[in-house]
């Protein structure tokens, strides 16, 4: 059977238009998705049933047992941590709120690892962006600082950007401006026009020095800004200020570097500065999937996009403090949930050995690196293959994933749904 | 009246305690304070070897000595606004969030957000203090507004953060980004720090050791003499960040300068 | 479903069925009005207490993108408004930008059962539809964006009604929206290239029609279509000192209709009131405003009071919002949203201190003072833009006083009444006009009358509010201190025929219902099978033309509002 239109499950590009075909539970191919696509299509390594381990062993369990052992291990914790959300569906995401406020527990994101900077810099000076759509049709000018779209997002170029035609914008190949800003040269940056090469750790200075000369202070720019000719930041200053329409994507490259959440208020700020003379929008290069659904989800529920901290009643929220990676680097946890993620893949060391030595559950598709740091493993269907939901592209715009085919595994909602229910009872 | 709150061994020791009740005026009266560990709401005793030794009409009359693994209690000295506390080893985050009046000395290390939002009154960290020192909350426009943080140690990453008023003054080094967004109030930074008062609009910074890197952003304007521990300093006088329309002031010794002259273009 | 409720000595103000304040039962049976009680039914007793129908906000911004975005930016404002999960109550956050549920439950403890979001942008749709279903206590609909809309330019254009028709046809169906919103038409697709239209006869870049020629076709649409409520209209120029000149012009647009239904809503006409050259000199126009809309029965308008305090901007109006970034230096969120619509967000403090928030404050009150008919003028805050909604009853106070208002002359900026008529204005409201205003105008002016909203005669559905004031013993205004407490916490609030709030507190789990509407079409005006509008479809937009539709499952409980289209 040929599905069309499907939504990738992959990256936040959410591409909704790959062309899958199924035979039974098995896909045999995949259309108009990347690499990584059909790789998440088609790989298989899939836990059968919920596994257990005792003692040092693992063994086979029951949905029923890993469930209520899954709830008593919460219910027990005095400092417990529901943490991943960005593999699943909206639905989830919400149950995994409400249990995170009966449970008093801290509910985290991935953006804690990726994009939770730009989100403390969001709450500083706000955030002009657009959907994808606005800056096909339009851009005439792309900067991409710090990201590596090729590798990371790889259809991102050719469905939003430097390779599709929009509207106003004919020839993209010809009419587009590409600027790529890193530390080093990448595949991305082979195709920019406008390479600008920082010195690890400079990207505040470049940002600032930008900024000074789209509002005609640049008399004050050294001959060199980390590493960046005091020339080709005018150079850079004056393609974009002759845009028509400019759009800036950042990745980890700008928000894990040193200055962290500054780095992102600063090209905010550049993008607001460059505002007052031409139309500029800024968006962050989400990478976890649906992990801008589980920020809109946390903040309709609770008022905050990650790093929620019920143990008082109320939600508390301060990335630093209640962030994940920080509570775990402190030991504070004496339980945790993980969704629909692999932390033992993305944490530092420290907090994956913390996480080994607490009561950790883990509902995920997959064996993986937190399959080893965990006591249960429940495995679930996989949002947009087996199962379906809500997404959100990492430009806010929610998709409804389709599922393939069914094999019988529940998913998120079942699972999570009887957690809860074993939760309320007990909490009355 | 002296309070004295010694901690008990606890099962967990790493789950932190909230304890925004620890402050003065609540110890005028018997009352039944309780404090967090965790989610589980427990009695200070629980937690705690109370001892209290004589009487207090006024708050300003009593003193809370905290003693023990201290480490992981948060927000004591919350909204304080008279009498001291005094803290024998280290404290953790958010320690006199809000205060507005009375004393607070540390005698071992702070953590993070050591006088987050503060009005008024003194700290004193004796050790190091952690990241945020003498700032704000997210999203909020203005951190400390008044009163006076000083530490003897070194301090974390963004301190005084969107300082609006009052004093920090820092004897050891600082992270990165000293200052930044500080739009009133005084930074003083013994030590070394590096790019300090990024996109700052207002207020007075003062480093004293190597300001490490500085930002392009700031305007030269002339010479001034300072004092610092007893000793006079020759200080550059720079204003910005013009990045941000600022009007901050920030002061570099003069040394540091020239001895960087070499390798900084601008200068 | 419950057996039934009977509340006995309610004093009943029910505009659309003639009760202007008699004392009386109201059944309650199976969610509707009834004749009778039946047997058994829990009795409550209103004491002669004010009874209304469940109130109705005809504009507010509480769920979608832009709202979500203006929490997601502002922790400073979540940690002004929380509490910790409470009976069935959830967990809120929030002052000017609460979460869904802590809207909810203030709305419903308000006495509020329906609530019109004032914005959803098609493409978007999924989202505003997932937080309906976190905002359980009250009945949602949302007005739907096409303000940039290409495909409707296009047929503006063309000048092609019948195919503007069809659009609007096709996309309330698919995003499953209730009514056509224009919000600063023309001005969101000139803000793509960081450009504004400045007047009704400025032509939009590129695609070369006026916002008055979107505004006129967009009409004559929604009348073929027969859509329950009118065009819903955010001006060109909010904001903007001298600015009534455009509402002016724009109301002279709306053509009489048949009946006393109105061809035209204007929301927070308020922000689009003001005389003057500057913000030295920003003057009240309301008088002007009230002028020509007494002389319209065609036009209906709600307030968009501003309170004095904090609170949250957000609009799809993006170059508006702009300009205020540049007014405030304060942040600025933006979000553009392809081939349709923008949307801008920032924070702002309206202060006592400030003359022109000063002017804008009297210039609400005076539209609702100085508009002879209530049913014209209905009682908003543009919410959060003007206020939070928690605000309603101060203005309501507001309104039925005159005291209060000389009370707040001498908070105020001294030089206010050379810029404003207010202070010169001696009527004080009824509780009549204040039902009209909150309920049964709302309820008329969005058609939704006909499916039980707004009203409390047999049929009806059992939407009741009881507030704590007794209007045989108060007089409103002197008492106006009761009369905001009264009315910022019922006794009880009815919804479908259940008890869902009781003295402040929320008792029960919601279950609401999204009122949307599908207009028959004949099939060669179906646009999901028109090639020119899929081909551009599948061309322009980045999700695919299948992708777009909202599913049925994002509404459990949808009610959809059919009507045959005149085509």
């Amino acid at each position: 059977m040929r599905i069309e239109d499907v939504v990738c499950p992959f990256c936040g590009c959410l591409c909704d238009d790959l062309v899958v075909s199924v035979e039974g539970t098995k896909v045999l191919s995949v259309e108009n998705g990347c690499t990584l696509a059909t790789e998440k299509f088609t790989g298989d390594h899939r836990l059968a049933h919920p596994i257990r381990r005792t003692g040092g062993a693992w063994e086979k369990t029951t949905y029923d047992d890993a469930i209520r052992e899954t709830a008593e291990i919460l219910l027990d914790a005095e400092r417990p941590l529901l943490y991943g959300w960005s593999g699943t569906f909206v639905e989830a995401q919400t149950l995994g709120v409400h249990m995170a406020e009966l449970l008093g527990a801290v509910i985290d994101n991935t953006s804690t690892v990726c994009h939770g900077p730009s989100i403390m810099a969001i709450q500083e000076v706000g955030h002009p962006g657009c959907t994808l759509g606005q800056v096909k049709n339009r851009a005439d000018v792309i900067v991409y600082w710090g990201a590596n779209p090729i590798e990371a997002h790889p259809r991102h170029m050719s469905r939003y950007t430097t390779f599709t035609d929009g509207f106003f914008v004919k020839s993209a190949f010809r009419e587009r401006k590409v600027i790529v800003v890193d530390i080093r040269e990448t595949d991305s940056s082979e195709i920019a026009d406008e390479f600008v090469k920082v010195t690890p750790g400079g990207d505040y200075a470049v940002l600032t020095a930008l900024r000074m000369i789209v509002r005609g202070k640049g008399d004050l720019v050294p001959a060199t800004v980390s590493g960046v000719t005091r020339e080709q930041l005018f150079r850079v200053a004056e393609i974009c200020l002759s845009a028509r329409f400019g759009a800036i994507f950042f990745g980890l490259g700008l928000t894990m570097s040193r200055g962290k959440s500054k780095n992102i208020r600063n090209a905010i700020e550049l993008t607001e500065e460059l505002n007052r003379h031409t139309k500029f929008t800024i968006s962050p290069m989400r990478g976890h999937w649906n992990v801008y659904g589980s920020n809109e989800v946390f903040t309709w529920i609770t008022g905050y996009p990650y790093a929620v901290d019920f143990s008082r009643g109320i939600a508390f929220y301060n990335p630093g403090e209640t962030t994940s990676v920080d509570l775990l680097r402190r030991k504070e946890c004496d339980a945790c949930l993980v969704v629909a993620s692999d932390p033992g893949a993305h944490f530092p060391r420290a907090c994956a050995e913390h996480l080994a030595s607490i009561p950790t559950v883990q509902i995920d598709p997959h064996v993986n690196a937190t399959t080893h740091l965990s006591r249960i493993q429940i495995p679930v269907a996989v949002t947009g293959i087996d199962a379906e939901g809500t997404a959100y592209r990492m430009d806010g715009v929610p998709i409804r994933t389709r599922k393939l085919f069914s094999t019988g595994y529940p998913d998120d909602v079942a699972v999570l749904g009887r957690v809860y229910s074993l939760v309320k009872e007990a909490k009355g | 009246m002296r309070v004295i709150l010694k901690t008990r061994p606890r099962k967990k020791p790493h789950v932190p305690i909230e304890a925004e009740g620890i402050i003065p005026q609540n110890f005028l009266r018997k009352n039944d304070l309780t404090v967090y560990e965790g989610n589980r709401e427990r009695n200070l005793e629980d937690l705690f070897f109370v001892t209290v030794e004589g009487p207090a009409v006024s708050p300003d009359q009593v003193e809370i000595i905290l003693t023990g693994d201290t480490g992981r209690i948060k927000r004591v000295g919350e909204y304080m606004n008279a009498g001291r506390i005094i803290i024998e080893g280290d404290i953790g985050m958010h320690c006199g969030n809000f205060m507005s009046a009375g004393e607070i000395i540390i005698r071992g290390n702070a953590d993070a957000w050591l006088g987050r939002e503060m009005r008024g009154g003194r700290i004193l960290c004796e050790g190091t203090a952690g990241d945020y020192c003498g700032a704000g909350y997210r999203g909020e426009k203005r951190g400390m507004r008044g009163g006076t943080i000083e530490v003897m140690g070194n301090a974390g990453d963004f301190v005084a953060e969107y300082l609006s008023g009052g004093e920090v003054i820092i004897h050891g080094n600082c992270g990165d980004l000293p200052g930044v967004e500080m739009r009133g109030g005084t930074l003083v930074i013994g030590g070394n720090c590096s790019r300090p008062c990024g996109n700052m609009t207002g207020g007075t910074c003062m480093v004293i050791g190597d300001p490490g890197e500085l930002l392009p952003s700031f305007r030269r304007n002339g010479s001034t003499e300072v004092e610092f521990g007893g000793k006079k300093f020759r200080m550059a006088v720079f204003r910005g960040d013009v990045a941000n329309r600022g009007k901050g002031t920030l002061l570099v010794k003069e040394e540091a300068i020239i001895s960087r002259s070499g390798r900084d273009e601008r200068l | 479903m419950t057996q039934g409720i009977l509340i006995k000595n309610a004093y009943v103000i029910d505009p659309l069925s003639g009760i202007r304040g008699e004392i009386m039962d109201i059944a309650i049976r199976d969610g509707r009005i009834v004749e009778d009680a039946l047997p058994g039914s829990e009795v409550i007793d209103a004491g002669g207490c004010l009874t209304l129908p469940g109130g109705i906000d005809s504009h507010s911004h509480v769920c979608g993108t832009k709202v979500n975005f203006g929490r997601y930016m502002s922790p400073e404002d979540m940690r002004a408004g929380r509490t910790s999960r409470k009976g069935v109550m959830h967990v809120t956050s929030g002052y000017s930008v609460p979460t869904t549920f802590g809207n909810s439950y203030r709305y419903s403890t308000m006495g509020y059962t329906t609530v019109l979001e004032g914005a959803m942008a098609p493409l978007e749709a999924r989202h505003t539809h997932e937080e309906f279903t976190a905002t359980p206590h009250q009945d949602m609909l949302a007005n739907t964006l096409f303000d940039g809309n290409w495909s409707v330019m296009e047929a503006v254009r063309e000048k092609d009604v019948k195919r503007a028709a069809a659009i609007v046809a096709w996309t309330l169906a698919a995003v499953k929206g209730f009514a056509i919103k224009l919000t600063n038409p023309g001005g969101t697709e000139a803000w793509g290239w960081g450009k504004d239209v400045s007047h009704i006869h400025d032509p939009v870049p590129y695609f070369e029609v006026t916002p008055a020629e979107i505004i006129s076709t967009m009409i004559q649409a929604n009348e073929i279509l027969r859509l329950p409520h009118s065009v819903h209209l955010h001006c060109n120029n909010l904001g903007v000192p001298g600015n009534f000149r455009t509402t002016l012009e724009t109301m002279d647009l709306a053509p009489p209709a048949g009946g006393d239904r109105q061809t035209l809503y204007l929301t927070h006409v308020q922000f689009h009131s003001y005389g003057g050259t500057t913000w030295r000199d920003i003057s009240s126009k309301s008088e002007e405003i009230a002028r020509s809309l007494n002389s319209k029965p065609q036009v209906v308008i709600d307030m968009g009071q501003i309170m004095f305090g904090r609170t949250t901007t957000m609009t799809a109006d993006g170059p508006m919002e702009f300009k205020l970034y540049m007014l405030h230096h304060n942040k600025w969120s933006n979000h553009d949203v392809e081939l349709e619509t923008g949307s801008g967000i920032i924070p702002v403090y309206y202060s006592r201190k400030s003359l022109v928030n000063c002017v804008m404050w009297a210039i609400g009150l005076e539209l609702a003072l100085l508009a002879k008919n209530p049913w014209q003028c209905l009682l908003s805050t543009d919410n959060p833009n003007g206020a939070p909604f928690v605000k309603y009853p101060e203005i309501i106070a507001l309104l039925m006083s005159r005291r209060m208002r000389e009370n707040e002359r001498e908070e105020i900026d001294p030089r206010t009444e050379h810029y404003v008529p207010l202070f010169a204005l001696d009527r004080e409201l009824d509780w009549y006009d204040i039902a009209v205003m909150t309920r049964a105008g709302q309820a008329k002016a969005m058609g939704i009358t006909r499916i039980g909203k707004g009203h409390l005669s047999p049929g009806a559905q059992a939407d009741v509010a009881i507030y704590p004031l007794k209007p045989d013993n108060l007089d409103p205004s002197v008492d106006y201190q009761q009369v905001m407490a009264g009315f910022s916490r019922t006794l009880y609030t009815i919804k479908r025929g259940r008890v869902v709030a009781r003295d402040g507190d929320v008792v029960v789990e919601g279950a609401n219902s999204t009122i949307w509407t599908r207009s028959r079409v004949p099939p060669e005006y179906d646009m999901g099978s028109d090639p020119e509008f899929t081909r551009k479809f599948d061309q322009y937009y980045t999700v695919r033309l299948r992708n777009y539709p909202v599913q049925d499952v994002y509404l459990p409980r949808g009610v959809c509002i059919e009507t045959e289209a005149a085509l």
